[in-house]
């Protein structure tokens, strides 16, 4: 996990040092004062020249396999994160099988899209 | 860069990318290589936010 925002680094520190909800922060702290990743993921507001809060999960292999971007005033939900990273690591440890809606942990129900299973997702759902 | 303006895709693959960082845990300045985080077999949550001072 790695934060992003267009504060330089000695803001980033300033920030950490100061705010009592950040003292247990271990993820480090990016900083991208030119805009230039904001500006490449597609999250930089021209107008205000902040950045919207875009998430993206990125594999070992350097392919984006999740993206999600929010505008101003609301807030993640660190769960629904945290649930797409445990998905797409279970998925590429088991690429035959697929995460349906609903899925939560390793352990739920996963399918194996088939052509026997064309039309009968809801049977296998029942498994 | 510049011919990224729209923004990178899901599918998509990330260039080599090197962001200067503060590191809470070692109290001191740093860089992250996302390519190499990568080759050592990890995945990278990248968590963009506004503004420091401001709620996240």
């Amino acid at each position: 996990m790695v934060t992003v925002s267009r504060d330089t680094k000695f803001v980033h520190l300033a920030w950490q040092r100061d705010e009592k909800l950040l003292e247990k922060v271990k993820y480090p702290m990016g900083s991208d004062p030119t805009g230039r990743i904001c500006r490449l993921f597609g999250v930089l507001d021209e107008a205000s020249g902040l950045s919207l809060r875009g998430t993206f999960l990125i594999s070992p292999q350097g392919t984006i396999m999740n993206s999600e971007v929010n505008f101003y005033n609301l807030g993640r939900n660190v769960e629904e994160i945290l649930r797409k990273v445990v998905a797409n690591k279970h998925l590429a440890a088991s690429p035959a099988e697929a995460c349906p809606a609903q899925w939560r942990k390793v352990g739920d129900l996963t399918l194996k899209p088939s052509a026997k299973m064309v039309g009968k997702v809801s049977e296998a759902m029942k498994k | 860069m510049e011919e990224h303006v729209c923004g990178l895709r899901v599918g998509q693959s990330v260039p080599d990318l090197k962001i200067e960082t503060f590191d809470p845990v070692k109290g001191d300045f740093g860089e992250i290589d996302i390519a190499a985080l990568g080759k050592a077999g990890k995945w990278t949550v990248l968590f963009f936010y506004p503004a420091d001072f401001t709620f996240v």
